[in-house]
């Protein structure tokens, strides 16, 4: 994998705790001593961090795969960030590392909402000894049940639900709960949608006309083949209303 | 107008954007007051601060926080400290949400069926691996009660005893002592499945009877929570086509038949139903499709809260079976 770029010596920040390590990303751990779901731990000056494993997170995935610098797709660590359709818990873990950190030290706020009980279950669990960790267990759609957890809208937004109308969900969302100049990120799943019969391309292409239409600049599309197939995240910024 | 209002304050603002009336929750909230109100909002109903401003101001339109169309002024959003409180509320509201799908029957069901799948499995391996390894050993006994079989084997503590308790002849050449020993506790073990097994089975007649009682009396229980399991759940069950019930259980058979164009399956689990598996062959499938039908009404009462079917509906549904089998007593002929 890789190849062609240059060497560094050193893992590289991303943040004060992510750090990309030639092809793999770490973020420093928020509970010490304990894995989320079996990644690797590993010591980095001195601070233990957990791997970041890009088959079962398709943030980390995105991270990897961006053309841009891979500290774009990541929040303002210490600041109020929606998640929707949270699943097991594995990027919502590694975010928390990022924007709030140990203890919730950097003082963020992390909203997370899916509906299935089994996968809520994991992150409550998670939440318990993660101060700033805000479980929901809810229809993502379904904005008034929950919306009140967010006084203030975020600057970034993600959307990981994988049912049909992915899209239109995303953009109501964003109106709803995204600061203008926020950073919306959708991972949209092509077996989700349906089929129009002209193949992926032009589906992709489709959701692409459909976010910049819904007001958004589309930032880049990335694609995610190899780590999650026929999955493509849109990163993309909310503009003035 | 419209009522603003989140989890512990509501205000009224009118037409200009402006705020005519706040109420603020001003004492202390507990946790459990917290989760209290972040609940009645979930379920879309209204918090105490929000009643009292809509009975000041009826004709003011309720919107919760965010909801769109709601003018932008500077309504009394919570501190930092009560936003911590409301989060720890947060979590405690989904731990009882998550408590709340044990209450699931569908969930609980499908643990028991394909439990009790695995463990039957597993029972009858043993079960067969014994009869066989004992009866190397006493080849002069036939098996006829296999469980009694199993028990016997158990219960002695030598080959002797065993021979004495089947009534046979001790064998020539006998297993040695440890080798008893390992079969023996096999045969326990065997026997112990048998009766987890029998308990797993009745702790689910029971849960079904409960949750599908017109389709448990129409097919029996254990067949019920089979169907109701491979349709992932009651709800799911009740709005299937009857012809998917039909085939529900014989998914091989039937993409085969898409794919292929081979012929379709008559049955799928329902052909454990005596009705369908005692009837002669061809006049199976028209049983099957009939039974289908009435599973899907049964279905259907036991999910939107009908009246249980009794014998009597049952009945009529056992006449239906007979008077099908009564009009196809010869099979039709090869040609047409």
């Amino acid at each position: 994998m890789g190849g062609g770029r240059s060497k560094r010596r050193g893992p590289k920040d991303l943040s004060s705790t992510v750090l990309l390590d030639r092809r793999a990303l770490w973020t420093e751990n928020a509970v010490p001593g304990t894995t989320v779901y079996g990644e690797s731990l590993r010591r980095f000056s001195g601070r233990e961090h957990r791997r970041w494993d890009p088959n079962r997170s398709k943030l980390g995935a995105a991270m990897l795969r961006t053309q841009a610098d891979p500290a774009e797709l990541l929040p303002e660590q210490g600041t109020s960030v929606l998640y929707l359709g949270a699943g097991h818990g594995t990027s919502v873990s590694h975010l928390y590392d990022h924007v709030c950190g140990e203890q919730n030290r950097l003082g963020g706020r992390l909203v997370c909402v899916d509906l299935a009980p089994r996968c809520l279950r994991e992150l409550t669990h998670m939440a318990t000894n993660r101060p700033g960790l805000v479980p929901v267990l809810g229809d993502a759609r379904k904005h008034d049940a929950w919306g009140v957890l967010l006084p203030r809208k975020v600057n970034w937004l993600f959307q990981d639900v994988a049912q049909a109308g992915q899209v239109d969900m995303f953009v109501r969302a964003c109106r709803r709960f995204l600061s203008v100049n926020g950073q919306g990120l959708l991972s949209l799943k092509a077996a989700s949608e349906r089929w129009t019969g002209e193949g992926e391309a032009a589906l992709f292409a489709g959701v692409e006309q459909h976010l910049l239409e819904a007001g958004f600049q589309v930032e880049e599309s990335i694609e995610l083949t190899g780590y999650e197939d026929n999955h493509r995240l849109y990163h993309v910024t909310m503009l003035e209303a | 107008m419209r009522l603003w209002y989140d989890w512990r304050a509501a205000a009224v603002v009118n037409d200009r954007g402006d705020l005519v009336d706040v109420l603020e929750h001003d004492g202390h909230l507990t946790e459990h007051a917290v989760v209290e109100r972040l609940r009645t909002l979930a379920q879309g109903g209204l918090i105490p601060e929000a009643l009292t401003l809509k009975d000041r101001f009826p004709e003011a339109v309720p919107a919760v926080h965010g909801s769109p169309g709601l003018p932008d002024v500077a309504y009394p959003l919570p501190s930092d400290a009560q936003l911590a409180l409301a989060d720890q509320a947060a979590v405690r509201l989904s731990i009882e949400g998550v408590q709340q799908a044990a209450s699931d029957p569908d969930r609980r069901m499908e643990h028991l069926v394909r439990g009790s799948e695995e463990l039957r499995a597993a029972h009858l391996t043993m079960e067969a691996r014994l009869i066989e390894w004992a009866g190397l050993f006493f080849p002069l006994f036939r098996v006829n009660d296999r469980s009694g079989f199993v028990r016997s084997v158990g219960h002695a503590s030598t080959p002797e005893e065993l021979a004495e308790d089947l009534d046979t002849v001790v064998p020539e050449i006998l297993p040695t002592a440890s080798e008893w020993r390992s079969m023996n506790e096999w045969a326990q073990d065997t026997a112990q499945a048998q009766s987890r097994l029998d308990r797993m089975e009745n702790a689910l007649r029971e849960l079904t009877l409960s949750h599908l009682p017109s389709v448990s009396a129409l097919l029996g229980p254990l067949l019920a929570a089979r169907l109701c399991v491979e349709a992932h759940g009651r709800q799911r069950l009740a709005r299937l086509p009857s012809g998917t019930v039909q085939v529900l259980g014989a998914e091989k058979a039937f993409f085969q038949h898409l794919k292929t164009g081979s012929s379709p399956p008559k049955h799928g689990h329902i052909f454990m139903h005596p009705w369908v598996n005692r009837s002669p062959r061809w006049v199976r499938g028209k049983i099957a499709r009939m039974l289908a039908g009435k599973i899907s009404i049964a279905a259907r009462i036991d999910a939107f809260d009908g009246t249980p079917w009794g014998d009597e509906d049952v009945a009529k549904v056992e006449d239906q079976v007979i008077a099908l089998r009564e009009a196809n007593q010869q099979p039709p002929s090869r040609r047409r």
